[in-house]
């Protein structure tokens, strides 16, 4: 159980879309038949789950072409987890405190597979993931869309 | 565990909400909407060169923690920010706050919060939050990870409480002022990609969205548009609402039956920029309607830019009246 958040995370039916929130409360400012604006919570409006949906569907396709790319053999699990969770190289780089043109090299599975112990745990860490799925290569969901996380 | 004493009113907008519940526990009871003027919330902006997941950024409220510095610079009102660059130090001076039963607001990347909804875990890095107790060790390290979030408006471990509050506070002025502030921004910014300038910009922008990007690409720049506008968060309508609220609320304390007309003009215009939103949303999906189409979502933008200048127009107008 989690206190220190600025949002509860009660379970409350929406009528809109369920997916989207997750269980989030959502408020917004709805006007009342006199016109005048209250606070209500629950309203949620339809198109925003429709480019909500879209935007999963751009991030799930591009997901799929990384994992693709890896069982070819052309770069290495690196892209995948990077692409999973949404980064570029650039994000990596300053997440992991490296230049960016490592990271670009470490997609490379050549060179990833001589990456040090350090870095490698880095990745790892980040990606919540273990130092061992990372030398084997295992592709794994990106931790954000599991649920037996954190 | 550690909770401190901390009434929390559940809100549509992170920073305003953090900011109103900040005041409220300080003993200044202030709705969010009000704290949202006030602060000078309402912004439109299109920033193509800042991108966020690839796509450009467009805003309808002001950068982070403007309405916090706003609210702060009130007479009676003391504020303490702070960055850090180490994290332990961050997470012990968030502690130290805390032992103190000083509630502390946090700017964080949403990517990295465990208790966000999975569908907007994206990398945006502009969430504020109050935090008032702490539990549990895990979810303190993921709450490290998200105030170093880095990227595109990386916090910096930004984190800011309320030393001091005015138990009794005469909003009139404070209000004209907060008016007065978002006016320049929509109507006097010498940038053309900010304020009325900023949504005709857009617009003549994204008419050329298909010719220039594809059909596929211009739809996903589109949605991100609709996104930014009407995710939680907003209140919808890309905050126009919620400034209504905020100006009907103004209404009622200052007498002033002209700033109700305002509210109902930003109203509408709430309602145009959803009416772009419910097209856009539509062609997204691959389900317009005949009348659905790039061109027409554009006079819907020139609509809005139109409505939104007459109604910032005459509240420059009643702002000067009234300073």
């Amino acid at each position: 159980m989690q206190h220190p958040t600025s949002d509860s995370t009660e379970k409350i039916p929406l009528p809109a879309d369920q997916g989207i929130t997750n269980g989030l409360k959502v408020m917004s400012y709805v006007r009342n038949d006199s016109g005048k604006y209250e606070l209500t919570p629950d309203f949620l409006w339809q198109p925003v789950s429709v480019v909500n949906h879209q935007a999963w569907e751009e991030i799930a396709k591009k997901i799929t072409a990384a994992r693709n790319k890896v069982e070819a053999g052309r770069v290495s699990c690196l892209h995948y987890y990077m692409i999973a969770n949404q980064m570029d190289p650039g994000l990596v780089a300053q997440y992991t405190g490296q230049p960016r043109w490592k990271v670009w090299l470490h997609l490379v599975p050549f060179i990833f597979n001589r990456v040090p112990a350090d870095t490698l745990r880095k990745y790892a860490a980040m990606y919540k993931i273990s130092l061992d799925d990372l030398r084997t290569g295992r592709l794994l969901a990106p931790f954000t869309m599991t649920n037996n996380q954190e | 565990m550690l909770l401190l004493d901390f009434l929390h009113t559940q809100s549509a907008h992170c920073e305003s909400g953090v900011a109103a519940n900040l005041l409220t526990h300080h003993g200044l009871n202030i709705s969010e909407a009000m704290a949202f003027g006030i602060g000078g919330g309402l912004f439109f902006g299109y920033l193509p060169f800042i991108r966020i997941n690839g796509l450009p950024l467009v805003t309808y409220r002001a950068a982070a923690g403007h309405i916090l510095r706003q609210i702060a610079g009130i007479p009676g009102v003391c504020m303490v920010e702070k960055k850090f660059r180490n994290r332990d130090e961050a997470m012990a001076e968030l502690d130290h706050a805390l032992a103190a039963s000083i509630p502390v607001g946090l700017q964080t990347g949403v990517f990295w919060l465990p208790y966000f909804p999975k569908a907007l875990r994206f990398h945006f890095n502009a969430h504020n939050l109050v935090v008032y107790g702490k539990e549990g060790n895990e979810y303190l390290i993921s709450l490290a990870r998200a105030r170093f979030a880095s990227g595109a408006l990386a916090p910096k471990g930004k984190m800011y409480y309320l030393t001091q509050a005015p138990a009794e506070l005469e909003l009139a002025p404070h209000l004209v002022r907060g008016i007065q502030s978002v006016c320049k921004m929509m109507l006097a910014s010498p940038f053309p990609l900010i304020g009325v300038k900023g949504i005709r910009f857009l617009a003549k922008r994204l008419g050329r969205w298909p010719q220039r990007l594809g059909r596929e690409k211009a739809d996903l720049h589109l949605g991100h548009v609709v996104r930014m506008q009407e995710e939680i968060g907003t209140g919808g309508g890309g905050f126009r609402f919620m400034y209504a609220a905020f100006l009907q609320e103004s209404a009622t304390i200052m007498q002033e039956p002209r700033l109700q007309e305002c509210a109902a003009a930003l109203t509408a215009a709430g309602d145009t920029w959803r009416e772009f939103a419910a097209m856009a949303a539509r062609i997204c999906k691959k389900r317009g309607r005949p009348e659905d189409s790039y061109p027409a979502m554009v006079a819907c933008l020139n609509r809005c830019g139109a409505m939104e200048e007459k109604v910032f127009a005459e509240l420059r107008q009643w702002a000067r009246q009234h300073s």
